[in-house]
């Protein structure tokens, strides 16, 4: 349905100007030199360049280990976009139901949000601990020896969960602030015309939350695509060697370790094309289905 | 040329007040912990020492971070005087012809004396360039050295080998005493940088990398470290060897708690085992193949150095001279080597800390200087490579398969030298 | 928050609602589950802090050995104290308390900067036609797919000919060039009733009225959530702090538990019982925020409503 709008000529314009005069100055400037630089070689200290065309391109396509990373990219974030929305809505859904200690449980379910990226890793390293691990303990009760840092599935499992972990919380709080903006009056009658809880869910409560559900999807593909890289980098105790890892992490690694201007920022615009088509796409497919108002 | 205007307005500036005010330099640096304590404490007593000039350190995060801080900085003619880099980037700032001055020029240039000599020979060249300048300080230096646990050969009756030949001769012992006989912490750092060293083999062309990026190719596909990573996967196999990752600490603790009867790490690591092993240890050098070669090299070091900046004024490059000075300087060594367990870079230090007694008490802060003091060779001094931490990953990431059984020794040293090769051109491009 | 197709519910719904009995009493199973689902979460959520709270009073050489610990290690008060008050730093200023205030000034800067410029935007984007605003909204959105660490150098060029080297402002407003805030209030606007502005329109009030008196009290709960993501992610700034700033009297508690952490091969064992020390204390402020601003997720709008 079309929003109602107001008319303005310029108000518009002005509500936009404080985000895009910092876009343009702090974002759109550097970006573009970032964009520039993928197009030559360049000496860090000096800048001097030395244009190369699609080389920088070329090189990163045909890098022997692409394809693998690529597909673990893949993988991981599939799996840790849709692990967190659903663990966050399942937590949420449940904190919005209960009516004793309801207060106990959201600051509880939020404060792992608090934990700052570098102690998130560091704990995640301690538990995944290959030699003294306790979850490596834990599985191994099952008779799964996981080898975090030797097999390349183990590490990208501890790689998941504790991706995942971060983000439950952050999901949670969002979906948390959908539910309780949801009317009472709507819950009330949703009580009594629908009576099974689950069917309710599905009927009442889940298209409710759809807008939230579509722009934590979209945030946590975001989240897992581009900010991981430090977990998986402390997972990986900065030698990534036969581990999995994503594609930023290799922006990341080959741009800010090993001072390769040109070629990490070629793959990260191959990055942004990529990750922009897939989110047009998303807003096309999916926004047109859910009702706002 | 951003940086002369700069240069002059600052020599201006102090050109008026030099008369009262005292010169004062910033030196960037990637020490943290204890280690960074300690590294303040040198600046302190640099501060105490003279009136003419103060030093502020700051720590700039990890060694990434420093540097890639500095690189911004210096685009932007905001950069320190000194700064900490380590070896994996040296290439890159020595490679920026015109952004460092090299150490011996600074202090010959403010009108010191530099005596080359001076510094142990394992340390000297790593950071000199093709004519053997020193043109960064080596700071915290450390080379790869064997630990072993005392107790556990003991128990299977043998003694540390002095050559890998000998390593498989008493490796069932030490299996049948219930240990994994050998683990090491870092294959591109121990068993690939170094093994070249210690065989006195070339690693690269154009002098090891050091006479200049254009044209360098890594040499890395050769037989000799092909039969022995071809060694190191059956000792895998027959549990002679265990690997734990790439990781660093992933390989040291299994040696902490008496699974590993010997381990290949860091001539600074002892002080750490000192607090984490319960058993009793010591150290020797890095073993070599006698079927390579009867006279094994030395090793060079690992770790990082300081570097002066161009972009400052006379006076200031005066102070990080008489720094660069002071930090050579036989009290200041000494203190740093004790306190922190990295070598001394002088002669001087390493006797000063001999006659005092120290190697008696910590016999293993020795094994390293005298490992880096053994006869040279010419490619023995180290490498000059661009895009090393790239190169590393590979060698890392190849290294792994080949332990995982995902690939041969053959195609994964082909995959290295390929690998390497284009990114060393890219980085040559980038240098013209 | 978004009601499905409002034509189905129509206003008098709430009205039947209050009129028939209220909702029937909860059936126990369904509480019980929820119950164990919370249970288990908070567990999984919560078990690795109190475990590395647990670590924290154990000494470093033990953590070392053997990892985290699950008991109580009897070394609390005095890596506590050490971390609080220890000054460090070469110029020795920096103490925990300046840490804080620190991450404090970073934390709220940038959650208020931010809520205030993407609310503004966002609104402009959802309740205005005009001919920029789609292709506002995807250059706004582009800012997500291109991370820091990729454009550092030219961003620390830009910051620094504008002069804010070394200064709060250059610490966050560069930091406000993301999307995720203006993201967050448009998805949250489109998903106001429509009913409202007309009704809003009906009354007589303009565009500033209505973002004043009726989409803010509206977006409180939003606001809400939106200031403790923010704040968090203010809060635990690392790469740019530590690249924009030289002098010690910028660190911040982040930066700290970096120091302590950061292994360097051959070198003594890292202090993880004060790291671990410092990132409990890390993690009390922002505790704090959420504790303040859960508050608002109950009353937001089933206040309104009524």
């Amino acid at each position: 349905m079309e929003k109602a709008q107001f008319q303005s000529r310029w108000m518009p314009y002005l509500l936009l100007a404080p985000q895009m005069v910092i876009i343009a100055i702090f974002f759109i400037w550097p970006a573009a030199e970032a964009i520039r630089a993928s197009f030559f070689l360049e000496d860090p200290f000096f800048g001097n360049s030395t244009f190369v065309g699609l080389q920088n391109y070329t090189d990163a396509l045909s890098a022997s280990d692409y394809k693998r990373t690529a597909w673990f990219t893949v993988v991981f974030t599939v799996l840790v976009s849709l692990l967190s929305l659903a663990l966050g809505m399942m937590l949420a859904v449940s904190a919005d139901r209960v009516l004793r200690g309801q207060s106990t449980y959201k600051t509880l379910l939020m404060w792992v949000y608090a934990i700052a990226p570098p102690v998130a890793g560091l704990i995640g390293v301690m538990l995944f601990d290959q030699h003294i691990g306790p979850l490596v303990d834990f599985a191994a009760m099952f008779g799964w020896h996981l080898q975090i840092g030797v097999d390349y599935w183990d590490t990208g499992f501890a790689m998941i969960v504790v991706s995942t972990w971060k983000q439950v919380p952050y999901c949670f709080i969002f979906f948390l602030s959908g539910l309780q903006s949801i009317p009472t009056s709507v819950k009330e009658a949703s009580a009594i015309d629908c009576q099974s809880e689950t069917r309710r869910f599905w009927t009442i409560t889940f298209p409710l939350l759809a807008p939230t559900t579509f722009f934590l999807l979209i945030l946590n593909i975001t989240y897992a695509m581009f900010e991981t890289f430090g977990t998986i980098d402390q997972i990986v105790k900065d030698q990534p060697g036969n581990s999995p890892v994503t594609l930023v992490y290799k922006v990341f690694r080959d741009g800010f370790r090993g001072n390769d201007i040109g070629g990490s920022s070629a793959q990260s615009v191959i990055l942004m094309i990529f990750v922009l088509l897939l989110t047009i796409v998303q807003f096309r497919l999916i926004e047109r289905r859910i009702h706002y108002t | 040329m951003k940086y002369t205007s700069i240069a002059l307005a600052a020599a201006m500036t102090f050109g008026a007040s030099q008369a009262v005010a005292q010169v004062e330099i910033t030196w960037w640096h990637a020490m943290g912990g204890q280690l960074g304590e300690t590294t303040n404490e040198i600046a302190t007593r640099f501060n105490a020492s003279q009136d003419d000039y103060v030093i502020t350190p700051v720590y700039k995060g990890g060694y990434e971070d420093t540097l890639t801080a500095t690189i911004a900085a210096f685009r932007a003619g905001e950069q320190p005087n000194i700064v900490q880099v380590f070896d994996a980037g040296a290439a890159t700032i020595i490679g920026a012809t015109g952004a460092v001055i090299p150490a011996a020029d600074l202090i010959q240039e403010a009108g010191l004396e530099f005596d080359p000599e001076a510094y142990i020979s394992g340390v000297r060249y790593f950071y000199a360039d093709s004519d053997g300048k020193m043109v960064g300080m080596p700071f915290n230096s450390s080379t790869p050295i064997m630990y072993y646990n005392i107790e556990a050969l003991n128990k299977a009756g043998v003694e540390p080998p002095k050559t890998w030949e000998e390593f498989e001769a008493i490796a069932p012992a030490l299996v049948d005493a219930g240990y994994i006989p050998l683990a090491q912490s870092h294959s591109p750092w121990i068993f690939t940088e170094n093994f070249h060293s210690r065989h006195n083999i070339p690693f690269a062309t154009n002098n090891n990398g050091f006479d200049g990026s254009e044209g360098t190719k890594i040499l890395v596909n050769n037989d000799a470290i092909k039969t022995h990573f071809t060694k190191v996967k059956e000792w895998l196999d027959k549990g002679w060897y265990g690997y734990y990752g790439a990781g660093w600490g992933d390989n040291q603790a299994p040696f902490e708690n008496g699974d590993v009867a010997m381990w290949l790490g860091s001539s600074g690591s002892f002080g750490g085992l000192k607090n984490s092993a319960s058993f009793e240890f010591d150290a020797t050098y890095l073993p070599y193949w006698e079927a390579i070669t009867s006279e094994p090299t030395q090793t060079f070091i690992g770790g990082a150095a300081l570097f002066a900046l161009s972009g400052h004024s006379d006076e200031e490059n005066r102070a990080s001279a008489e720094f660069f000075k002071f930090l050579s300087s036989t009290d200041i060594q000494k203190f740093w080597h004790q306190e922190t367990g990295y070598v001394p870079i002088t002669e001087a230090a390493y006797e000063a800390a001999k006659a005092e007694g120290y190697y008696e008490e910590s016999p293993q802060a020795e094994v390293g200087i005298q490992q880096l003091s053994l006869a040279s060779g010419d490619n023995s001094k180290g490498y000059r490579m661009g895009f090393y931490v790239q190169i590393r990953d590979v060698m890392n990431r190849e290294y792994g398969r080949i332990f995982a059984g995902e690939t041969d020794v053959d195609s994964a040293f082909a995959v290295i030298e390929e690998e390497g090769n284009r990114l060393l051109d890219r980085f040559a491009q980038t240098n013209n | 928050m978004a009601i499905a197709d409002t034509d189905r519910l129509p206003p008098a719904t709430s009205d039947k609602a209050k009129t028939k009995t209220k909702p029937q009493k909860p059936r126990s199973n369904i509480r019980l589950y929820d119950h164990i689902v919370l249970a288990i979460g908070v567990f999984i959520m919560m078990g690795p802090l109190v475990v590395a709270f647990l670590t924290s009073t154990h000494d470093y050489v033990t953590i070392h050995r053997e990892g985290m610990q699950i008991t109580w290690g009897g070394n609390f008060l005095e890596t506590y104290k050490n971390v609080l008050y220890q000054k460090g730093g070469f110029t020795g200023e920096v103490t925990g308390l300046l840490m804080t205030q620190n991450s404090l000034i970073l934390g709220i800067g940038f959650a208020v900067g931010k809520i205030v410029v993407s609310m503004l935007a966002a609104y402009a984007i959802v309740y205005f036609r005009f001919p920029f605003a789609t292709l506002s909204f995807w250059i706004i959105f582009t800012t997500l797919l291109l991370p820091l660490e990729v454009r550092i150098l030219p961003s620390y060029e830009v910051v620094q000919q504008l002069g804010m080297l070394n200064s709060y402002s250059g610490l966050i407003i560069p930091l406000i060039a993301s999307a995720t805030g203006t993201f967050f209030f448009r998805q949250f606007f489109k998903s106001i009733p429509n009913e409202m502005i007309e009704a809003a329109r009906i009354d007589g009030a303009g565009p500033v009225q209505f973002f004043w008196d009726i989409l803010v009290p509206l977006s409180k709960t939003m606001i809400a959530a939106i200031f403790i993501i923010m704040f968090v992610v203010g809060w635990n700034q690392y790469l740019w702090p530590t690249l924009m700033t030289t002098e010690e009297g910028y660190f911040t508690l982040v930066r700290g538990i970096r120091n302590i952490m950061q292994q360097m091969i051959g070198a003594d064992i890292p202090e993880y019982n004060e790291a671990l020390a410092m990132a409990v204390l890390a993690m009390l402020p922002p505790a704090l925020v959420i504790m303040i601003f859960q508050r608002m997720f109950i009353k937001g709008l089933v206040e309104q409503e009524k």
